[in-house]
């Protein structure tokens, strides 16, 4: 049972991790950095909050939050790809403003409740029939429909990236925007286009904290989990597949963590079994000796004079 | 270039602060207040009285650090993301300086924390120069995910080795007052640590700009080749700077532990860091400017905190000012960068047709 | 037959040309390309003047020249990478505009760069498709394509696997990828831009049977190259460009490899007038000694493959050669920045050969890098960083650590004083003075710092006429002073004014030596080309 649900746990963890790594990687395959990906996320969850309870539903909750992902996205990729700006320091003051806007907006919207406001979370969708299967069952056919997404875009994504010619022209552009330019393709228009959908994603995946787990919108609620599935991005190569594991196994830290803290079992101290995700992040950044970082990744393109 | 266009130019980010400012007004209008009305508010309330105008100093004194910190990095085109987790190693460092070698006399405490914060901090930054330079691991990431640790690291202790003798809330004992960084003006938050931060500021320009470690710096963050040219060891220079960055953030901790807190609360000032980069990009990663901008986000923070406790408007309008003017300070870059290209292209092309073409 | 024509007008160069002219015209059918007065500007220079030039079906032609006789520019504009600022295309008898290699590509123009636009990360059906995504076959599937490749392949044996990954296969193999790219878009009329400056010799001899094959099936091709060996193997004509303008144009039978090396470097060079008026010093000591030395470029072959030479003090040993034949990176194994894979170095009996940058400059090896702006200089710091950028830890600059910024200043000033560098102040960031003066800025140091041995890489490369003597003198000062200098050079013009001894360097080794007063043009320039009089015509 315990296993059944650390399982569970688990799988419902990594699904904003997964959702947000599988953007970022759609994105830096072009060449760009979402460094934004943090405040996004945080974004995300509020609009998502808000949508949902001005509207009492959590499908119109879910739009908005992929809406203001996308408007956040439109702003950053005007920075980053045609003003040519840099791109750690653009995405951090995005960063540093979605908190103080999230929060201001929420009050602009909610003034300050008495009690903490809520919505009603994301109900699980049983399958019938699979989810009886022992030990996995629960875990991957008893799940809400975000979760069902995250898979279907694994799959997506992986087909998309290698197997149609946008992917291909994605995976140009980051590993030699020349080669795309003298195709006659505009590259900026590429990057662009790659910066929006993959800020609208992490729109989405923010939305998972407050529509689909908790129900409320906190100040604290992403808590640098945008950063891992930045970071997710990194260590799974690049590559949708990559990034699902990446994505399971600190969705596992994290649902061991939850459940460890739970338990009476302390071997470890719970503040180490908190930030086991970061330090497997670094640890994984300095041992992988082979990265197939896109050459291009961060650097603005700028045409040749004609 | 002209003098006149020279300082129109050079007080670019002077209009970026007014931009930022004025968007942030627009977005008072939401809460319907008049942005007007409010920053008349806030400048009278800030020039006051003498508590409100030393609390500027106070707060701007641990923002010139990480400004440093991230700036001072910056420099050699290096990103340290973690001068958060490097300020917590310096507050542990120094809050556990304070209160295991308290019995001993102010003179000798408080310079032992500022060389035990700023080693402190230090040390924990030269680990991600050297996974710089062996692993060529990339610096952002692992700078990034090094602040989780450091606040991993800081709960646990906090809640551990260094609570308090009540045992009840995850903090530790008052320190003692020896180890209390004294006023320069008394019944303020006013410190002298903030000398001692302008002080590691006039530091940091002496080694960037005069000394050889400085020279190197500069040159292996404006052009690799032309430094490894130059015989330059570019891998030490990763330890290093990421050593002095370090450095710079864990004293920031000593100023807000023995000027400040006077002990070590679970999780506070989460934002230093974060601000620390935004004040390096309005400074222009350099130490005046940052001491500037530091002081400018000081304002704005106290400011912010009279305007929220006189209206209707919530403390979060400071963070949306600061990333306002962020913003807008990015948006001047590009445009200043524009215009000196466009006077470039002018003046060569008036070159051109003096001299006639070379081959 | 040949016939004479008059000297172009040219509004900034003196020299006069000939310029020979068939007396058979082409018809009208047989012009598959044809150029009319082709005009380009760029900052500073012209890169092509009022160039004229056809192309038949089914011929090869050899586009001759230097670096920098503005072959490829005329390519790229053919090719729709450049705009011309004037003049006509005419392509099969029409004329058409040409803004983008799309365009190029639709009138069947395609082009081999030299540097190639591949993804390595990916495979070559990957690549071809990419290439082919604007036009109408870039909507076949994979399985189609990499068939089409197949059958390409072995139409003109380029045989290659299209699902291998580019960055796995030979230069060779890459360059047969980019002809592929090329051929599946139908090209009609192939350029070819160095194509076989990468290329060993055996893979030489099978571009060179593709390019016969593709002629035959009635397609053209545009060779452009500076080896005359090869020009006399494939072309059917061939046009000579130098410093933007046809100098001359011959058909194969009419063409020998001494004129043709006359026409490209230039009649001019007999009538210069020597800039150094005393004797080098021939009997000075030997004070560098390269022994076998075996040196690889960042592409992993061996760019410098077993190369002596010795260079006396008082000496300058001008070294002229076709770049790409190992200079460069001769020059950074010399100075510490390239490491070396066998042979020696001895400076003054003593082995260099892996000894670090630092120590060598102490050993007093000055360098004038080929590109000051990627390596000579910071061009965000002001002249006096620069001035003390390879040297800021010595005594006279620095003291424990802190620089010495009264002695930096005097010896600037003196440095700006002595080399007539124009700028306002010491203060001023060297991005903002103009390429002499940032020249003069790198050879002013590396004067400073050579005391036994100077080693300058193209040093005038990009300056003005004022600025090219400036440096001249400057060189024949420290050869007057007693130090070895070796000058790399491709322009053989310099190297032949200032030498005392001329090396020639093909493909990494020296492989004669002239002294200046034995040297003459014709057998440089056939030595630079590969042909040696030992081999049999």
């Amino acid at each position: 049972m315990i296993v059944e649900g650390i399982l569970k746990g688990a799988v419902m963890m990594s699904t904003p991790l997964l959702i947000g790594a599988l953007a970022e990687v759609f994105v830096e395959r072009t060449g760009v950095m979402n460094i934004a990906i943090e405040g996004i996320f945080l974004i995300g969850a509020w609009a998502g909050f808000v949508g949902a309870y001005l509207t009492k539903s959590i499908g119109i909750g879910l739009v908005s939050a992929v809406l203001a992902g996308f408007v956040v996205g439109a702003v950053y990729g005007y920075f980053t790809v045609y003003l040519k700006q840099h791109q750690i320091v653009t995405g951090t003051a995005f960063n540093i403003l979605s908190v103080g806007l999230t929060l201001y907006l929420y009050r602009v919207f909610f003034g300050v409740p008495l009690i903490p406001l809520t919505v009603e979370p994301l109900s699980s969708m049983k399958i019938p029939l699979l989810s009886k299967i022992p030990l996995l069952g629960e875990a991957l056919f008893n799940q809400n429909i975000l979760t069902y997404m995250a898979f279907i875009l694994v799959v997506l994504g992986y087909w998309i990236l290698y197997h149609t010619r946008l992917g291909l022209v994605v995976r140009s552009t980051g590993a030699n925007p020349e080669a795309v330019d003298a195709a006659g393709i505009n590259v900026e228009r590429v990057r662009y286009g790659a910066v929006l959908f993959s800020s609208a994603m992490n729109g989405l995946a923010g939305a998972f904290y407050s529509l689909g787990f908790l129900g409320l919108f906190t100040e604290n609620i992403i808590g640098g989990r945008g950063w891992i599935a930045f970071a997710i991005c990194f260590l799974g190569n690049w590559n949708p597949l990559g990034v699902l594991v990446g994505a399971l196994v600190f969705g596992l830290a994290d649902a061991v963590a939850v459940s460890i803290q739970t338990s009476a079992f302390k071997l470890i101290p719970n503040e180490f079994v908190i930030a086991l995700p970061y330090i497997l992040t670094i640890v994984a950044t300095i041992a992988r000796k082979h990265f197939n970082v896109p050459a291009y990744l961060g650097t603005p393109y700028v045409k040749e004079r004609r | 270039m002209k003098r006149s266009k020279k300082i129109a130019l050079s007080l670019f980010p002077v209009y970026s602060v007014f931009l930022g400012l004025a968007l942030s007004g627009i977005l008072m209008l939401l809460l319907d207040a008049n942005p007007f009305v409010v920053y008349k508010k806030m400048l009278i309330f800030v020039f006051r009285d003498a508590y409100n105008v030393a609390d500027i100093f106070a707060k701007a004194t641990p923002l010139i650090l990480t400004g440093l910190a991230f700036g001072f990095a910056f420099r050699a085109s290096l990103f340290n993301i973690g001068a958060q987790g490097q300020f917590y190693m310096g507050c542990l460092a120094s809050v556990a300086c304070s209160l295991f070698m308290g019995n001993l006399p102010a003179l000798v405490l408080l310079p032992l924390c500022v060389v035990v914060s700023g080693a402190a901090g230090g040390l924990w930054g030269s680990l991600v120069g050297y996974a710089k330079a062996r692993f060529n691991a990339n610096e952002f990431l692992i700078s990034m995910m090094s602040t989780y640790v450091a606040i991993a690291i800081m709960n646990y202790l906090i809640r551990g080795p260094l609570i308090e003798s009540k045992g009840e809330y995850p903090q530790t004992d008052v320190i003692t007052q020896s180890a209390w960084i004294p006023q320069i003006i008394p019944h303020t938050r006013l410190h002298w640590g903030f000398v001692l931060a302008v002080v590691v500021a006039a530091l940091a320009y002496f080694i960037l700009w005069k000394t050889t470690l400085g020279f190197r710096i500069r040159a292996v963050g404006m052009n690799r080749d032309s430094a490894r040219y130059a015989g330059i060891n570019e891998k030490r220079i990763f330890v290093e700077v990421f050593f002095i960055s370090g450095a710079f953030a864990g004293l920031a901790g000593f100023m807000e532990v023995n000027g400040i807190q006077h002990m070590l609360v679970q999780g506070f000032n989460p934002y230093l860091g974060a601000e620390g980069i935004g004040i390096a990009i309005l400074g222009n990663a350099h130490p005046l400017g940052i001491i500037f901008a530091a002081i400018l986000f000081g304002a704005l923070k106290v400011g912010g905190n009279l305007v929220v406790q006189t209206s209707s408007i919530p403390s979060s309008i400071i963070g949306i000012m600061e990333g306002l003017v962020m913003i807008s300070v990015i948006f001047s870059y590009f445009l200043k960068e524009r215009i000196l290209v466009r006077m470039e292209k002018k003046m060569l092309q008036a070159e051109e047709r003096k001299e006639g073409p070379r081959k | 037959m040949l016939r004479w024509g008059r000297p172009l007008p040219h509004p900034f160069i003196e020299q006069n040309y000939f310029k020979a002219v068939i007396t058979m015209p082409i018809e009208r059918e047989d012009k598959a390309v044809e150029l009319i007065g082709i005009t380009k500007y760029f900052p500073g220079t012209v890169a092509n003047y009022k160039v004229n030039l056809t192309v038949k079906k089914g011929e090869v032609l050899a586009l001759l020249g230097e670096n920098g006789a503005g072959k490829s520019t005329l390519m790229k504009i053919l090719y729709g990478m450049y705009l011309p600022d004037e003049g006509e295309i005419w392509i099969d008898g029409k004329k058409v505009d040409i803004r983008s290699p799309q365009d190029a590509l639709s009138l069947g123009i395609g082009m081999i760069h030299q540097h190639f636009t591949l993804v390595p990360v990916h495979t070559v059906v990957e690549n071809v498709l990419l290439s082919a995504f604007n036009t109408p076959k870039g909507k076949a599937s994979v399985s189609e394509v990499a068939k089409e490749i197949e059958e390409i392949g072995k139409k003109y044996g380029l045989e290659v696997d299209p699902y291998a990954y580019v960055n796995q296969l030979t230069v060779g193999m890459q360059q047969r990828v980019e002809i592929l790219k090329a051929l599946y878009a139908g090209a009609r009329i192939l350029i070819m831009d160095e194509p076989t400056a990468v290329l060993t010799p055996q893979n030489t001899k099978k571009l060179f049977e593709f390019v016969r094959d593709f002629r035959k099936a009635g397609n053209s091709v545009v060779f452009i190259t500076h080896k005359l060996n090869e020009v006399m193997e494939i072309a059917d004509r061939i046009v000579v460009m130098r410093n933007g303008m046809v100098t001359g144009e011959l058909s194969r039978q009419e063409a020998s490899e001494n004129e043709l090396a006359r026409m490209m470097v230039g009649k001019e060079l007999e009538e210069i007038t020597v800039t150094n008026p005393s004797e080098g010093n021939l009997s000075g000591e030997v004070v560098l000694s390269v022994r076998d030395l075996k040196v690889k470029s960042a592409r992993g072959h061996m760019a410098v493959d077993q190369l002596s030479l010795d260079i006396r003090a008082g000496e300058i040993f001008g070294i002229a050669g076709v770049s790409g034949n190992g200079q460069e990176e001769l020059a950074e194994a010399l100075c510490g920045l390239r490491s070396v894979e066998g042979g020696e170095v001895l400076l003054e009996g003593r082995n260099i050969v892996g000894r670090k940058v630092v120590e060598i400059i102490n050993e007093g090896v000055g360098y004038i890098p080929a590109d000051r702006h990627r390596e000579g200089l910071v061009l965000d710091m002001n002249i006096e960083e620069n001035l003390i950028l390879r040297k800021f830890e010595s005594e006279k600059f620095s003291a424990k650590g802190v620089l010495l910024q009264e002695n930096i200043h005097q010896y600037a000033q003196k440095a700006i004083g002595e080399y007539a560098i124009k700028a306002p102040s010491s203060k001023v960031k060297v991005r903002g003075l103009s390429g002499g003066n940032q020249q003069k800025v790198v050879v002013a140091r590396e004067m400073d710092i050579a005391t036994t041995v100077l080693v300058a890489v193209q040093p005038t490369r990009g300056l003005d006429l004022g600025a090219i003597d400036y440096v001249h003198r400057t060189l024949l000062r420290a050869r007057s002073e007693g130090k070895a200098i070796l000058l790399i050079s491709t322009e053989l013009s310099e190297v032949l004014a200032l030498s005392d001894r001329i090396g020639v360097i093909y493909r990494g080794r020296i492989v004669k030596v002239f002294n200046r007063q034995d040297a003459k043009v014709d057998e440089i320039g056939l030595a630079m080309m590969g042909v040696s009089n030992d081999e049999t015509q």
